[in-house]
């Protein structure tokens, strides 16, 4: 019984940490020669874009690619839709 | 004789604006060629100035980019990207455009440069000539070569007596010291005595002896010609030869 509890409280917190769980689509690009990218990246910080933009540009940066704007937050709901325009770039950074 | 003297004034007050004009027509000359480089060096300023750099179609493409929230999929971004590839390289032939047209524009400044000297140098040139050949014959140099006793007066060789060199050459002592002499100081150099002693007739017969000796090879040379073993003939081009 005491299992079982447990066992629904680890699920429950799994489940709404899985609902939390924050993205963001962004547009990057590298230069010489111009190279541009849309990606879609995990944000771990607060689910807006402002902050977003704060933690993506030293993740992309480590590429080379320089973070032109987060266009927009979204949750496991928008993920599926962006997939095929993200291409290599979903979930790369 | 008296429009004689008037000429020789002409002539003389020509010649002095002559010089003028010359030092006039020089400050002109430098300031045209300084407009010259000038107005070049302003318009390779400007041209590189004004010729866009190899970033501006990637900074279009990158605006077109972030302005369409649309423009995302893997086809339209590599068609983008393309564009931008293709703007680059049109930027390169561009600059290489802006090196011809440098090129080009150096050249033509020294062109330039060259056209206003040799027009300025014609001119000068013309004008020269002009003044030459009213004045007759100018001595630009005068060589005397005292153990020869022969005088060269530009490219002309005059044997003259000894005596004529001596005085030709206290003459040309004196000129070279800016020094007028009388006769009787004329005797007294060649002759090594006091100018108080010696007389004035003396030096003025030394002269006329010299003016006699040079002046005969001269016209001889330059206008009354002798062509052996046929006669005499004037040197000079018939056109010339007006009779009042």
């Amino acid at each position: 019984m005491k299992n079982l509890i447990a066992s629904v409280l680890v699920f429950v917190a799994l489940t709404s940490q899985a609902q939390a769980a924050c993205y963001a689509d962004y547009k990057a690009k590298q230069d010489d020669p111009l190279r541009l990218q849309y990606g879609v990246a995990q944000i771990n910080g607060s689910c807006t874009v402002l902050d977003a933009a704060t933690e993506l540009a030293p993740r992309l940066a480590t590429d080379s690619w320089k973070l032109l704007e987060v266009m927009s937050v979204f949750d496991d709901a928008g993920l599926e839709e962006r997939r095929d325009s993200a291409g290599e770039f979903f979930l790369r950074y | 004789m008296t429009r004689d003297l008037r000429k020789g004034v002409t002539v003389q007050e020509s010649s002095s604006s002559a010089i003028e004009t010359r030092q006039t027509g020089n400050r002109v000359v430098v300031a045209g060629i300084a407009a010259i480089v000038l107005i070049l060096l302003i318009a390779a300023i400007l041209l590189f100035l004004n010729l866009p750099d190899a970033n501006a179609f990637n900074a279009r493409v990158e605006r077109l980019f972030v302005e369409n929230a649309t423009l995302t999929t893997r086809l339209e971004i590599s068609l983008l990207e393309i564009l931008a590839q293709s703007g680059t390289a049109f930027s390169d032939t561009l600059s290489s455009y802006r090196f011809v047209i440098f090129v080009l524009l150096v050249f033509s400044t020294a062109l330039l440069i060259a056209a206003v000297a040799f027009l300025v140098m014609l001119i000068t040139m013309n004008r020269r000539m002009g003044q030459i050949e009213r004045k007759g014959i100018e001595v630009n140099s005068l060589l005397i070569a005292r153990d020869q006793n022969t005088v060269y007066l530009n490219n002309f060789e005059f044997k003259l007596t000894e005596a004529a060199i001596e005085t030709l050459s206290v003459l040309a002592e004196a000129r070279m010291d800016d020094e007028v002499l009388s006769g009787a100081e004329i005797e007294a150099v060649i002759s090594g005595r006091d100018a108080a002693d010696c007389d004035e007739a003396a030096g003025a017969t030394r002269i006329k002896r010299l003016r006699d000796t040079l002046g005969n090879q001269m016209v001889s040379e330059l206008l009354v010609k002798n062509i052996a073993r046929r006669g005499y003939m004037l040197a000079i081009d018939k056109s010339v030869i007006r009779m009042v």
